[in-house]
C-alpha cells in the first residue's frame, strides 16, 4: 500500500522535473507546430479532395460544398476527363522520369569511374564543373534547351538549331517526352554521379586484389567483386533519382506544356490555373504516393544490403588507381567535352540569349544591351524596363535575397535546436518522433507541398491568419522544406560536441539557454554554417516549391523569371534565370571556400 | 568545508543496476578514492553527486543541504550544488581561450569583474599558466590541459572537489608529478574530495581513504594501509596489490586447528580460524626464500625470475601450486633452482572459502 503511493509520489516528481526541462518545453513546442506544418497539411490535402468545394456547383448539380464526396477521385480516375487529367500525365511522369533516370545513371556512373578509379588528368577542376548542372536552376537548362531548339511551329522565334541549319528541328527535338528526359538526365546526372563515386570510393581495392591474386580476370573481378560491392548504392541512387525527377515542375513545363504534353506535376499546376483544385489535389496525393514509394524502395535496399556490404574498414585502406595507359587523353577529351556541354554551354547560350535585340536572329548588329541597361522602350519586350530599371525584377531580387536569408537563418536554428534534441535525448520517443516530424517534408515533392500550403492556409484557421499572399507564408514553407537538411547537419555537428563539454557547464551553473548559446552553438557554428550556405543557395534556385503560393508582391526572381517566360519574353527569363544561376554559383563557392578554410581550422580546434 | 553523507543510492539503466543500496560518508578535507575495474559504478557515484544522473532512489546530503532525495522529491541542479568537477577528457570547451574557459564559472556566478580577473591571474599563476591564458585548448599538451580543467575547478573555490580519472589521459611521468600537484591544490583548498579512479597507485598514494567498488557496491571502505594490510574479502585481496596477492585454497589437515594444506603445500596460520575450508592470502612479500633450509620452510622450484629494478620476483612452484614472491634487487637466484620458502604467519588473512570474507583473528577460536 505505502509501496504504491511511494511510486506514485515519485513519478509525479519526475513530471514535475520534465515539464520544467526547457528541453522537454522546446520539444514539445517543436512536436505540435511541426506537425500542423508537416502533418496536418497533408491531412487536409486529402480532406479537400473528399469534400465538395465552393466551385464545385459549376461541375455537378450534386454538389453541397462542405460534404463529404468520391466525386473528385473518381473524376480523375475513371471520368472522361482521366486519361487527360491523370493517366496520360502519369505515363509522361513514368517514361520521362524512367528514361531520365536512366541516362542520369549511365552517365553519372561512367563519370564516377573516371573521376574516382581512373587516372585520367585535369580531375580536379573537372569535378566542380560537372556538378554545375545540379547547382544552376533545372528551369536554367530547359531555357538553354529552347534556346537552341526552338521552333516556330510552336510559337516564338527560331532557335539556334534553326538558325543555323535553315530547317526547323523535329517537335520531338523541341518538346515533349525526350527534351525533358533528356534536359532532367543532364540536371540530375551528377546527383547520381555523387553517389555512385561515394561508393566507389569505399572499395578497397585490396579486396580486387585479392580476387585477382585467387587467379580471376579483370572482367570477373569487375563482375564479381567491384560490382556487387556498389550495386545496393547503385540501386538506390536510381530510385532516389527517379524520386527526385517526378516533382520537377519547371523544366517539364517548359519543354512540354507548349504542345500539351504535361506530367503530373505541371498538370497540379495547369488545373489550379483552371480553378480545378480539388483535382489538383487529387494530382498532388498521387504524386506524393509515388514519392513516398520510391523513397521507401531504396531504403529497403540501402537499409538491407548497404550493411551486409560494409566496407569501410578504416585500417589498411587504401584505394588502387586503375592506369587508362592509351585511352588517359581520349577519355580526358570526351569528359571535358562533356562537362562542357552541360555545365557551361547551358550558361553561355542563356547570356547570348539575353543579348541578342531580337531572339532568334543571329548577326552582331542585333546584340543589345538593352534587356540588362535599358530603359523602357514600348516597342521592345511591351516596353519592359531592362534588368538595373526594372522595379519588378529589383523587388524580385530584393526579396529573393530576403528569402533565402531568413529562411536560411531560421531553418538552421532550428534545425539546430532539434538536431539537438535528437542527439541528447536519444532514449525519449517524443525525440525520435520530432526527429522523423522533421524529416517528413524530404518525402513530399516541391509543388505538392506547396499545393498542400495552398489549402492550409487560404483561409484563418483559429489565431492563425490567412496566410496566403505573404511573404511570411513563403518563409514558413521555405523553412520546413529545408529542415530535413538543417537536421542532418545540426546532428552531425551536435554528435562531435562531446556531452562532457556540456556537463563542465551545466557544474558551473549555466542554465540550458546559456550553455546553447555560449556552448552549443559556437561549437556547431562551422558546420552549421555551411549548412546555412546550402539552405541560401537551395532557397534562392527554389520554383516549384513557392510558384503556386507567390502573389505580385511576394515575387522572387525565379518566378519572375519563370512568368518572363510563360509570356514569350526570352531574353529578360534568360537574363533572370542567369542571375540566379550565378548567385547559386557564387554561394557554392563560398561554400567551398568555408568548407576548405574555416571548417577545416575549427575541425582541428575540436579535435 | 563539507561533510558528504550518501544513503541508500541505487541507479538503474533498464534491467542493469549501476549503483545497488550504497551507502558512504564522506568527511570534510577529505580525500576519498573510488577504486574498482571498470563498469563498478564509481564513475556513476560520482556523477549522481555532481547531479549529472538522478539515482532511482536514496539520498545525497551535502553539508547541511539535502541535494537528492527520492523520497523527498528533491533534485538539485549539478549548478546549484556548489562543487566542481575534472572530468576525464578535461571537456576544455575548444572555442574559448584557456582564460576565458576558466572565466566560464565566474561568468554564471555574475562575480564582479575586478575580483573576477583578480582570482584568475590567482589561480592561473598558481598552476602555472599565467603566460598561456590566451592560447587555445587545442594549442596545449596534455599536462597544460589537465592544468587548465584544474584552474577551472578551482577558480569557483567550491568546497567539493570532484575529479573522474583526472590523470588517466597522461603519460606515466607526468601522472606522477600531477599527484603531487593535484595532493597539494586540495589541501591548500581544504575542499572535500571525491576522486574516481582504476589506477590503485593513485589510489593508494593520494587518498585519506578507498573505496573499493565492484557490480554497483561497496566492498571495502579503508585507509590505504590498511586496505592493503587487510582487504575484506578475496576479490579485494586480489584487486588491490601489484604484483598480485597469492590465494591458495587450503583445507584444515586435521593435525592442528591452525595448519591447512591443498596437498601440495603446508602452512600453519598461526591461529585457529574455525573454518575447515579457507582461503590463504599471502602478500608476494610475505613470502620469505632462502636457499639453506629453514625451520617450517618447504622446498620450491624456482620456474621464473622477473627482475624489475628494486626488485625480483620469484615465480616459485611446488607440484600443482606456484607462488609469487617478492625478493630483494640484489639475489643471484635462476630457473630451475631448488629453494626453501616459508610464510610469515602474522601477515596471512584468512578468508572463508565459502563467502570469500576476511575471518577476524579475534573472532578466531
Amino acid at each position: 500500500m505505502s509501496d504504491t503511493s511511494q511510486t506514485l509520489h515519485k513519478s509525479s516528481s519526475k513530471f514535475q522535473r520534465a515539464v520544467t526541462d526547457p528541453v522537454n518545453i522546446a520539444m514539445l513546442l517543436l512536436l505540435a507546430v511541426l506537425a500542423y506544418l508537416v502533418i496536418w497539411p497533408f491531412v487536409q490535402l486529402v480532406i479537400e479532395t473528399l469534400t465538395w468545394g465552393q466551385g464545385d456547383r459549376r461541375i455537378s448539380r450534386d454538389a453541397i460544398p462542405g460534404e463529404f464526396t468520391w466525386f473528385h477521385w473518381l473524376q480523375a480516375t475513371s471520368g472522361p476527363l482521366s486519361s487527360k487529367m491523370l493517366y496520360g500525365p502519369l505515363m509522361n511522369t513514368l517514361i520521362t522520369g524512367i528514361a531520365a533516370t536512366i541516362l542520369a545513371l549511365v552517365a553519372g556512373g561512367v563519370l564516377a569511374w573516371c573521376v574516382v578509379r581512373s587516372d585520367m588528368p585535369g580531375k580536379r577542376w573537372l569535378q566542380p564543373i560537372l556538378t554545375l548542372p545540379y547547382i544552376i536552376p533545372s528551369f536554367a537548362i530547359a531555357l538553354a534547351w529552347e534556346a537552341v531548339f526552338r521552333s516556330p511551329k510552336v510559337g516564338g522565334q527560331p532557335g539556334v538549331y534553326e538558325a543555323f541549319l535553315g530547317t526547323a528541328p523535329p517537335e520531338w527535338l523541341s518538346y515533349g517526352a525526350f527534351p525533358i528526359s533528356v534536359t532532367l538526365a543532364i540536371h540530375y546526372f551528377p546527383f547520381a554521379y555523387l553517389l555512385v563515386a561515394g561508393a566507389l570510393a569505399t572499395i578497397d581495392s585490396q579486396m580486387e586484389e585479392g580476387a585477382l591474386i585467387s587467379g580471376a580476370g579483370r572482367l570477373m573481378t569487375l563482375r564479381r567483386i567491384t560490382f556487387p560491392v556498389v550495386a545496393p548504392a547503385f540501386v538506390a541512387a536510381l530510385i532516389l533519382t527517379f524520386g527526385k525527377t517526378i516533382g520537377q515542375f519547371a523544366l517539364p513545363f517548359l519543354l512540354g506544356a507548349p504542345t500539351q504534353f504535361h506530367t503530373v506535376a505541371t498538370m497540379i499546376y495547369a488545373n489550379l490555373t483552371l480553378g480545378l483544385d480539388s483535382l489538383a489535389f487529387v494530382l498532388a496525393i498521387v504524386l506524393i504516393t509515388m514519392s513516398l514509394v520510391s523513397i521507401w524502395l531504396s531504403n529497403r535496399f540501402v537499409g538491407n544490403k548497404s550493411r551486409r556490404f560494409e566496407t569501410i574498414s578504416g585500417k589498411g585502406f587504401r584505394s588502387r588507381v586503375i592506369a587508362l595507359g592509351a585511352w588517359r587523353w581520349p577519355v580526358f577529351v570526351a569528359v571535358a567535352l562533356f562537362a562542357f556541354t552541360v555545365g557551361i554551354l547551358p550558361l553561355i547560350l542563356l547570356g547570348v540569349q539575353s543579348v541578342m535585340l531580337i531572339d532568334g536572329f543571329y548577326g552582331l548588329e542585333n546584340l543589345t544591351w538593352h534587356f540588362w541597361v535599358g530603359r523602357s522602350n514600348p516597342e521592345i519586350a511591351f516596353g519592359e524596363p531592362g534588368v538595373v530599371h526594372n522595379n519588378i525584377i529589383l523587388g524580385a531580387t530584393w526579396n529573393t535575397l530576403k528569402l533565402a536569408f531568413i529562411s536560411a537563418i531560421i531553418a538552421s536554428v532550428i534545425g539546430l535546436v532539434i538536431a539537438y534534441i535528437t542527439v541528447r535525448r536519444a532514449h525519449n520517443p517524443l525525440a525520435r518522433a520530432l526527429d522523423q516530424i522533421a524529416f517528413i517534408p524530404f518525402l513530399f515533392p516541391t509543388i505538392a507541398f506547396g499545393a498542400m500550403y495552398l489549402t492550409l492556409f487560404a483561409e484563418p484557421v483559429g489565431p492563425i491568419p490567412a496566410l496566403y499572399g505573404t511573404f511570411s507564408l513563403l518563409v514558413l514553407i521555405s523553412v520546413v522544406s529545408r529542415l530535413p537538411y538543417s537536421v542532418k547537419t545540426g546532428v552531425t555537428a551536435i554528435t562531435q560536441i562531446g556531452q562532457e563539454l556540456e556537463e563542465a557547464a551545466e557544474l558551473a551553473g549555466a542554465s540550458w539557454l546559456q550553455r546553447f548559446r555560449r556552448i552549443i552553438m559556437p561549437l556547431a557554428s562551422s558546420g552549421v554554417l555551411s549548412g546555412m550556405m546550402v539552405s541560401f543557395v537551395g532557397v534562392m534556385r527554389e520554383l516549384s516549391l513557392i510558384i503556386l503560393l507567390i502573389t505580385p508582391s511576394t515575387r522572387v526572381l525565379m518566378t519572375v523569371g519563370f512568368g518572363y517566360a510563360e509570356e514569350g519574353l526570352a531574353q529578360l527569363s534568360n537574363a533572370l534565370v542567369l542571375i540566379v544561376a550565378v548567385l547559386t554559383i557564387i554561394g557554392e563557392l563560398i561554400l567551398m571556400w568555408i568548407g576548405k578554410g574555416k571548417m577545416a581550422r575549427l575541425r582541428e580546434k575540436q579535435s | 568545508m563539507a561533510q558528504i553523507y550518501v544513503r541508500n543510492l541505487t541507479k538503474r539503466y533498464g534491467n542493469a543496476t549501476a549503483l545497488n543500496n550504497v551507502s558512504l560518508e564522506i568527511d570534510a578535507g577529505e580525500f576519498l578514492v573510488l577504486l574498482g575495474p571498470s563498469g563498478c559504478g564509481k564513475t556513476t557515484l560520482l556523477r549522481c553527486l555532481a547531479g549529472l544522473e538522478t539515482p532511482d532512489e536514496g539520498e545525497i546530503v551535502m553539508g547541511d543541504t539535502v541535494v537528492f532525495s527520492a523520497e523527498k522529491k528533491i533534485m538539485v541542479p549539478p549548478g546549484k550544488r556548489n562543487l566542481g568537477m575534472v572530468f576525464q577528457s578535461y571537456a576544455l570547451w575548444p572555442h574559448m581561450t584557456v582564460r576565458d574557459n576558466v572565466k566560464f564559472g565566474l561568468d554564471v556566478l555574475k562575480t564582479p569583474k575586478p575580483v573576477a580577473e583578480e582570482r584568475l591571474d590567482a589561480v592561473l599563476g598558481d598552476v602555472g599558466l599565467g603566460q598561456l591564458d590566451q592560447r587555445y585548448p587545442s594549442e596545449l599538451s596534455g599536462g597544460q590541459q589537465q592544468r587548465v580543467a584544474l584552474a577551472r575547478l578551482l577558480a569557483t573555490q567550491p568546497p567539493i572537489f570532484l575529479m573522474d580519472e583526472p590523470l588517466s589521459n597522461l603519460d606515466a611521468r607526468l601522472r606522477m608529478d600531477m599527484r603531487v600537484e593535484l595532493k597539494r591544490f586540495q589541501s591548500n583548498a581544504a575542499a572535500t574530495t571525491v576522486y574516481v579512479t582504476h589506477d590503485q597507485t593513485e589510489a593508494m598514494t593520494m587518498s585519506t581513504r578507498v573505496v573499493v567498488m565492484k557490480d554497483g557496491e561497496i566492498q571495502q571502505i579503508s585507509p590505504p594501509d590498511q586496505l592493503y594490510r587487510q582487504p575484506q574479502n578475496t576479490f579485494v585481496a586480489d584487486f588491490v596489490g601489484m604484483p598480485r596477492i597469492n590465494l591458495v585454497a587450503a583445507q584444515a589437515d586435521g593435525k592442528s586447528p591452525s595448519a591447512f594444506t591443498n596437498g601440495d603445500i603446508h602452512v600453519d596460520v598461526g591461529w585457529a580460524p574455525g573454518e575447515a575450508d579457507i582461503v590463504i592470502g599471502a602478500r608476494p612479500e610475505d613470502i620469505t626464500v632462502s636457499k639453506t633450509e629453514a625451520p617450517k620452510a618447504q622446498d620450491y622450484e624456482i620456474t621464473a625470475v622477473l627482475p624489475n629494478g628494486p626488485e625480483t620476483i620469484l615465480q616459485l612452484t611446488r607440484g600443482k601450486t606456484t607462488m609469487i614472491a617478492r625478493v630483494g634487487h640484489d639475489t643471484d637466484y635462476v630457473e630451475k633452482q631448488m629453494v626453501w620458502a616459508h610464510f610469515d604467519a602474522a601477515a596471512l588473512n584468512v578468508y572463508a572459502a565459502q563467502s570469500g570474507q576476511l575471518i577476524d583473528r579475534e573472532n578466531g577460536t
